[in-house]
């Protein structure tokens, strides 16, 4: 045994712990955005970089009204093998004369930014006039989320679990081509790569059918299978859920193929994505689009649920120890539960959206406040595209919004109804209300404060308020 | 529904029970929702009271009946002091004549004022209970009264100018109840508190020097209730009650009602403790022991006015503390020694 290797070991732990003590005195936040597809994780995010870059529109943020805000900038993230957030191109999607709404995302994106501040107690302020906060975030396709359940099931367990689903209306319909695959073949027969190709994209087309339905289904899983990513066509993507098989499994089958498959997705897609981007997270928001679930009707109601308890199952919350943060462990010690698209209601119905959600994500909010972090609901606009403006209507005044719906060229005025008191599924939709998508507004940003929205300050007072002191 | 109102109740639009379905209007009927009343809503809610019931309508009786006798003799004796003065002589008498209406018409001014500082207390009051009901709903109406009501108390106020126009760069028509009272309280008025903290400590500081360096516990005393009138006809004329002077006796009233309540006044030993440390007040000089206390009493009537005249109770992250001004005081021995 040569001595350069272990001095080469012991340089590279020096490093790491290093680094690791370098985190445990330098503010470094990695503020997870966590959502199901189209609940506003990009829009969340760009909005979020530009107001603490531009700072002119979050009275709310305390670092900021008591002044001691100095300035934010992007950095270049450490990890050159993760694309960076498209901020600008969103941005200027946004702002740009024809504003347009971000694509859904495709595959990951970090960005890095940089606060600023003086610290809030003299004491501190004596011994260092500016403090900086490095805030990482990381934005990722909806579906994939959807992954982090896989880890804690085995294949059996997953595949009578999305088989037992499929039965169910309306997926049973939009399963049919993909079961009627499945019972052409044995479990036990061989595995041949065509016949377990064919399968694979059966079930691929059935997910596909799932999110392309009416019903605006959630739940659909291997998330990789919709949004592949740099993974398209891989091996790794070839399985699907099967029927428990008759016999013993030997080891060539199908069976046996597809579960070691699915092993090795867990293992090399979903367990990576998880360390690399999940596991040390500090502070997480979960955005939910309740009114779009809502729109969509019941189904898409309680898959949201399902979908979004399930996944948040694979966080570690609770709160950190320094000893713990110093062998690289952390922890997420406030989570924050944000309804998005708060604009699509007028002001007087904020609150009552505050507490549906509230309401609709209780059993996961009492798990993680048992675990210790701190937890919080919200009704929030990353970007407001309404108005709020009251309109006479039968001898009432009703609070509305104003604003351009999606694919139309004139604005309207809009009661959306009164929102429900609870939303437990199996929330039965009965017509009472409608929600319009809106365009981004004309001009937005113009005034070089920030994009406008709803209670993004409050949010990341919540979130971020006790590192900016 | 945690204890907050449901927001479509509150603002009296909408209730669950008769729901209204999706509704789409024409553009043009609709009516933003922004600050347009300023005036009418201010003056909604600073008008007075009603009326309150008997007991003080009679003491109001007896006062008023007394202030009308004496007013109807001094009446007299004005008439008859003038019929004598214009038998003198003309000139004379005209110059008696111009005498008394320019006293009475003083009197007049004096006591309007009188009447208005009043009013602008009980405002205080009132816009207190307002501010809270405001925290406490969903809506996004009672908030814009009492935002509205805020502007317009303070719209003639240069030196609030800046706050005021911060504050209306950063409303937005989606900010709720709740919010426009935080952000009233955290733009407009968190300035004022830092002014009136800093009148307060100033206050507080000339009371401990001048009984430091007087040679008679009289001059301590009248030092001190001068100061400390004054500081409170100060503070209350920055959070805009400016008091006359019935309304200073008021506010003293209140606020030694409202020293009691927030059980600031404690027992003198608590005090000099608090002021000193223990083991150190064995140590200094009775003489700077007093006068320490003496500010700090002058400090706490001081707190106690801002309690009194704010337009919005603190909070608990807001509430101004003693804490602050003990340590400020502290070093004036020093500085004096
Ligand atoms: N009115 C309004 N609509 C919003 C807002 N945020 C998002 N949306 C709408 O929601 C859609 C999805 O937003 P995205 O940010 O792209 O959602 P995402 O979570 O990144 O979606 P994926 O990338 O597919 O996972 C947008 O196209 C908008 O129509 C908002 O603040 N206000
Ligand atoms: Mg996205």
């Amino acid at each position: 045994m040569s001595i350069i290797p272990s001095t080469d070991w012991a340089l590279q732990t020096l490093e790491q712990w290093g680094e690791r003590a370098g985190t445990l005195f330098q503010n470094r936040i990695r503020l997870g955005v966590t959502g199901l597809r189209r609940s506003g994780k990009t829009v969340f995010v760009t909005s979020v970089i530009d107001n603490l870059l531009r700072a002119g529109r979050l009275p709310f943020l305390d670092v900021i009204a008591e002044g001691r805000y100095q300035a934010a900038r992007l950095e270049a993230h450490p990890r050159h093998d993760v694309p960076r957030f498209a901020f600008e191109q969103h941005l200027s999607a946004l702002t740009g004369p024809v504003p347009a709404w971000p694509e859904p995302t495709r595959g990951l994106g970090q960005i890095r930014l940089l606060i600023r501040f003086q610290p809030h107690s003299p004491l501190r302020r004596r011994v260092q006039r500016q403090s900086t906060l490095v805030l990482d975030i990381v934005d990722y396709p909806g579906e994939w989320l959807l992954d982090l359940p896989l880890l804690t099931r085995d294949f059996a367990t997953w595949s009578a679990e999305t088989l037992a689903l499929a039965d169910r209306p309306p997926r049973a319909a939009l399963a049919a081509p993909w079961r009627q695959a499945l019972a052409a073949v044995s479990p036990t027969g061989p595995a041949d790569e065509t016949v377990m190709r064919q399968l694979a994209d059966a079930y691929t087309d059935y997910l596909h059918a799932c999110r392309r339905s009416e019903a605006g289904l959630t739940l659909l899983q291997p998330g990789r299978f919709i949004e592949p990513g740099d993974l398209a066509g891989a091996p790794l993507l070839v399985f699907c859920p099967l029927p428990p098989p008759a016999g013993e499994v030997l080891r060539p089958s199908l069976y046996a193929t597809m579960a070691e498959r699915f092993e090795a997705y867990k293992d090399a897609v979903v367990g990576r994505f998880f360390r690399d981007h999940f596991a040390g997270l500090d502070r997480q928001i979960v955005l939910v689009d309740l009114l779009g679930a809502m729109t969509r009707g019941s189904p898409a109601v309680s898959d949201t649920a399902v979908a979004l308890t399930t996944a948040l199952e694979a966080f570690r919350h609770g709160r950190g120890y320094w000893l713990e943060r110093l062998i690289g462990v952390s922890r997420i010690d406030r989570v924050l539960f944000a309804a998005t698209k708060a604009d699509h209601l007028a002001v007087d119905q904020h609150d009552d959206l505050a507490h549906l959600l509230g309401g609709f994500v209780a059993d996961a909010r009492n798990a993680i406040r048992f675990a210790g972090a701190s937890v919080e609901t919200m009704a929030i606009a990353a970007v407001k595209s309404t108005v709020s403006v009251q309109s006479p209507h039968l001898g009432r005044t009703l609070s509305c919004v104003r604003g351009t719906p999606l694919g139309r060229t004139a604005p309207t005025v809009l009661y959306p109804g009164a929102l429900p008191a609870r939303l437990v599924p199996p929330y039965i939709d009965t017509g009472t209300v409608r929600f319009l998508d809106f365009q981004p507004p004309p001009g937005l940003g113009d005034d070089g404060r920030g994009l406008s929205h709803i209670r993004l300050d409050r949010a990341l007072q919540f979130l971020l308020g006790d590192v900016l002191t | 529904m945690s204890g907050r109102q449901s927001g479509a109740s509150a603002g009296g639009t909408v209730d669950r029970d008769d729901p209204i379905g999706p509704v789409e209007f024409d553009v043009d009927a609709a009516q933003p929702l922004v600050f347009d009343g300023d005036d009418a809503a201010a003056a909604d809610v600073a008008t007075p009271p009603p009326p309150s019931p008997g007991r003080r309508w009679a003491v109001r009786g007896v006062v008023g009946g007394g202030v009308l006798l004496v007013l109807t003799a001094l009446g007299f004796d004005v008439a008859d002091l003038l019929a004598r003065a214009f038998a003198t002589s003309i000139a004379l008498g005209t110059a008696a004549a111009v005498v008394t209406a320019g006293a009475a018409i003083g009197l007049v001014v004096l006591l309007a004022d009188e009447v208005r500082s009043l009013a602008r207390l009980r405002t205080m009051d009132r816009l207190r209970d307002v501010g809270a009901l405001a925290m406490n709903s969903a809506g996004g109406r009672v908030g814009r009264d009492y935002a509205a009501a805020i502007t317009g108390l303070y719209r003639d106020r240069g030196d609030v100018a800046t706050a005021l126009e911060r504050w209306r760069g950063s409303v937005g028509d989606a900010h709720d109840d709740r919010e426009l009272v935080m952000l009233i309280d955290r733009v407009v008025l968190a300035d004022l508190d830092r002014r009136a903290e800093a009148l307060v400590l100033r206050a507080a500081r000339d009371a401990a020097i001048a009984s430091m360096l007087s040679p008679a516990a009289v001059i301590d005393v009248a030092v001190m209730l001068w100061r400390t009138v004054r500081v409170i006809r100060q503070i209350a004329a920055l959070y805009g009650v400016r008091p006359g002077y019935i309304g200073s006796v008021r506010l003293f009233r209140h606020m030694m009602g409202n020293l009691a309540v927030a059980g600031l006044a404690e027992t003198g030993h608590h005090m000099a403790i608090e002021a000193l440390g223990g083991t150190l007040a064995a140590a200094v000089s009775t003489k700077v022991g007093q006068a320490l206390l003496n500010g700090l009493l002058t400090a706490r009537i001081g707190i106690a006015a801002m309690h009194q005249c704010r337009p919005l109770a603190f909070n608990a992250d807001n509430r101004p503390s003693l804490a602050g001004i003990r340590r400020a005081l502290l070093t004036v021995p020093r500085d004096i020694l």
